[in-house]
């Protein structure tokens, strides 16, 4: 494990408004696991795909085996031997396994002598040697359609190794996975190293860099924090320096008057679009004052189990109650004048329609009330002078006052558009998913206040948040998401914010 | 019945040609409402040829005729260089573009044919005249009772046709181009990624079915009224598109669907005579391949799969 494959050095890469990576030196060794660990938007993925010449970087240089290269194209990365498993599979569903992992590079033979005919079926026979000496278990002949997600995903190694490529990328290859496939998978990296070849592993789960990663890079806001051996590490650690040392924000914060119980989930389980279940028998209850915070990893239900409660999402089984009574089978509207308000986490394709105007945007859960039309036709006056209190209030800025169309405003003000329309409901329970996502400190700080002002005024706040520090800062009660179940639940006080993060990881309660 | 065979086959494999041009266009996953303009501009240039070199064969040969399915090949597919550079290089909107394309056709061809008849043969006219086709019978197998009629007064051009959809099964099943023309209409990020040019694939496809389709509408001017003039465009490219999606863009269903409308239409006008029906309603039997492809379309839609990137303008950033 000392000859040195891929090296990288001085590599930096700027986004607008952004660095993504800064100055970045690492080298990788032949033959070893290396895993990539940071949180999103650590700058794990840019790093990868320039390696894989999806970018380039703006400063800073790639060695491939001690040679100096560019890295323009994935076909250049090809044929430098790098493979790179994406999130997204790139596979035609139409055709067979095989003829997905030969496109591009097909041999054919002639057929009658003059006719050049595709060769499946010597690919075929390679298709499945190469797959019995991986443990790659799949039909060569199989229709990608009708395969598993964890099946599409052997193909897309496959590819790879048809390739015959040696360093082998994967982007967070576990999220659509289900645990046992986990298990498979991470055998299978393994059997990868095992056959020499060099495998870097894109993740943010700290129990899988255990079970399988030699080293480990860790990357905080664009840069490297630090290289470990990942058997001399604790996962604590690990954790520590994934998260920074920043400390979290204080925030002016009275203690919290519990009131009477607003929201109640009882035995919730939700399944997703793939029909899996991402909340899985899921309890909890938020009460008058109380800000609830939920903690998790991304894609371990959060974004499920706020779309079952709003009615986005049906429920498989268990109940939802709102102020006593069982809203589970009621619609958006109902559930919405009822007394719930829900800040999405995708604010441009849920919470608000882009080509609208401003002003449109923020009558959306007003419109059909009365006061705001007339039988059938719509009071303009009325839409715009609500529009325009709402604004003044939230303070949001835009270039052409309530008639700006939404796309082009900023995201800090698209996010103050849907807390004003939603705040102004004067809704008992408001859900915020994510709510300081990709804001500056001005907009995060400001969001985070108001999200206090309203505890304080006797609302039940949800909070679902990727970020630690933001839950830790805000919470009055901790509960942790894991692989769709309630990992623990405390006091805020009673936690820190190591011990969140371990239980956020699937560490276990003891 | 013999008859219906016959008139049916001469209908039903030109129309077949043309769907095979609708199949590679959208298969490679741009949609194709052009045939229409495709079939026509081809069989203009196809009888341009004819009409200019009359004078260098000796009347009654057939050379022409084989040129002139030569030439219409080569105007569709220069036709069809249009609709790909608006679709493919400029990303126009393809059902837009294809209307457009089809409706300049029309212009464009019936303008220059006036035109030409008039500089150059000195004459009114929107009409180019064609030689009459030959047709065949097989002797023998054209006894067999009903499967007889299939081998009995053939067109040469239905030979052609069947040779030709041998040749693009396998081009489209058997060989690299095939299968990276099939991937394209599905993933074609998958294809970027495997190093080939997505642009270039589909390029190539409409080009190809723009030479399809024009050889397909010469057949028709030979076929059907041994003159080109604007009646070429009757409709065979739309119903070749209807054809291509009950056939669920594959070849043998499409070929089935063809020969349906093809039977159904030579089976109404046999229907006419025989019921001694006034001229008035053989314009309602040219109605009922129409009619039979709502019908169908009614029965198919729900099981029928298009292309699933069918219409999408490929933007490689977007990966």
């Amino acid at each position: 494990m000392t000859e040195t494959i891929v090296e990288m050095r001085h590599i930096t890469k700027r986004f607008p408004g952004i660095i993504a990576n800064d100055d970045i030196n690492l080298s990788i060794c032949k033959g070893e696991i290396f895993a990539l660990l940071g949180e999103n938007g650590a700058g794990k993925s840019t790093l990868m795909s320039m390696l894989f010449g999806l970018y380039e970087p703006d400063q800073g240089e790639f060695l491939v085996r001690g040679q100096q290269v560019k890295i323009d194209s994935p076909n250049q990365a090809v044929a430098l031997d790098i493979g790179m498993v994406h999130q997204h599979f790139q596979l035609v569903s139409n055709f067979t396994v095989t003829e997905n992992i030969i496109m591009g590079v097909e041999t054919s033979k002639r057929r009658l002598g003059i006719f050049p005919t595709v060769d499946l079926k010597n690919s075929e026979k390679k298709v499945a040697a190469l797959s019995e000496q991986y443990g790659l278990e799949v039909d060569p002949r199989a229709v990608i359609e009708d395969l598993q997600i964890s099946e599409r995903q052997r193909v897309e190694i496959l590819k790879m190794l048809y390739r015959n490529a040696e360093i082998l990328i994967f982007d967070e290859p576990t999220a659509v996975l289900t645990p046992q496939e986990i298990q498979f998978l991470l055998q299978i990296i393994r059997n990868l190293r095992d056959n020499g070849k060099t495998v870097i592993l894109i993740t943010h789960k700290l129990d899988e860099i255990k079970q399988v990663a030699d080293r480990c890079a860790i990357l905080n806001r664009g840069r490297l924090i630090a290289v470990r051996d990942v058997s001399q590490t604790s996962t604590q650690e690990m954790a520590r320096l994934m998260v920074g040392h920043d400390i979290a924000f204080t925030l002016d914060k009275k203690p919290a008057q519990f009131g009477e119980e607003i929201l109640r989930v009882d035995s919730l389980t939700v399944e997703n679009e793939e029909k899996y279940e991402a909340i899985r028998q899921v309890s909890f209850s938020v009460h008058r004052g109380e800000i609830y915070a939920l903690a998790g990893v991304a894609g371990n239900g959060q974004v499920e189990l706020a779309d079952a409660i709003s009615g986005l999402l049906p429920v498989k089984s268990g109940h939802i109650y709102l102020k006593q009574t069982d809203i589970t089978q009621e619609s958006v509207r109902a559930r919405n004048l009822r007394g719930l308000s829900y800040i999405p986490e995708d604010r441009q394709s849920v919470g608000l329609i882009l080509d609208f105007t401003l002003q449109d945007n923020l009558v959306l859960k007003r419109y059909f009330q009365p006061g705001f039309r007339k039988g059938q036709r719509i009071k303009l006056e009325r839409w715009q002078s609500y529009a325009r209190r709402l604004s003044q209030v939230y303070d949001i800025r835009s270039a052409n006052g309530i008639q700006t169309v939404v796309r082009s405003m900023s995201g800090g003000n698209q996010q103050k558009a849907i807390i004003a329309r939603e705040i102004d409901q004067d809704s008992d329970l408001q859900i915020y998913v994510q709510p300081t996502r990709g804001l500056d400190i001005g907009a995060i700080t400001s969001i985070r206040e108001k999200l206090i002002q309203e505890r304080d005024h006797g609302k039940a706040i949800l909070l679902i948040s990727l970020e630690l520090d933001e839950i830790m800062a805000c919470a009055d009660t901790i509960g942790v998401l894991y692989h769709g179940s309630l990992q623990t639940e405390a006091r805020a006080g009673e936690l820190d914010m190591e011990t969140v993060g371990a239980y956020m990881m699937g560490a276990q309660h003891e | 019945m013999n008859t219906m065979i016959i008139d049916g086959l001469s209908y039903a494999l030109p129309l077949l040609i043309i769907a095979c041009g609708g199949i590679f266009s959208e298969r490679s996953g741009v949609t194709n409402l052009a045939l229409e303009g495709f079939l026509g501009f081809g069989a203009f240039t196809g009888s341009l040829f004819v009409a200019l070199t009359s004078s260098w064969f000796s009347n009654g040969s057939t050379v022409p005729m084989y040129l002139a399915f030569l030439f219409a090949m080569l105007g569709g597919g220069f036709y069809a260089l249009l609709f790909a550079l608006l679709c493919i290089k400029f990303r126009a909107n393809q059902v837009i573009a294809g209307v457009v394309i089809n409706i300049l056709s029309v212009a464009l061809t019936g303008f220059l044919t006036s035109q030409i008849n008039s500089s150059v043969f000195g004459e009114a006219s929107n009409k180019f005249q064609l030689g009459v086709s030959p047709r065949w019978t097989v002797p023998g197998l054209s006894q067999i009772p009903v499967l007889g009629a299939v081998f009995t007064k053939f067109y040469p051009f239905e030979i052609l046709i069947v040779i030709l959809v041998i040749f693009i099964n396998y081009l489209l099943y058997k060989t690299r181009f095939g299968m990276h023309l099939r991937a394209a209409g599905d993933n074609p990020q998958a294809v970027d990624t495997a190093g080939i040019s997505v642009a270039k694939v589909r390029f190539t496809a409409v080009v190809i079915a723009g030479m399809l389709a024009g050889l397909g509408g010469m057949c028709y001017a030979y076929s059907i009224s041994t003159n080109f003039s604007p009646s070429i465009y009757f409709g065979a490219g739309y119903l070749a598109i209807a054809a291509m999606i009950f056939g669920n863009w594959k070849l043998m269903p499409t070929l089935a669907a063809c020969l349906i409308f093809g039977l159904a239409r030579s089976g109404a006008y046999q229907l006419v005579g025989y019921l001694k029906l006034s001229s008035n309603y053989t314009n309602l039997a040219l109605a009922i391949p129409y009619v039979l492809t709502l019908l169908l379309l009614i029965f198919f839609s729900k099981t029928n799969r298009a292309p699933r990137a069918l219409g999408e303008i490929y933007d490689k950033s977007k990966r």
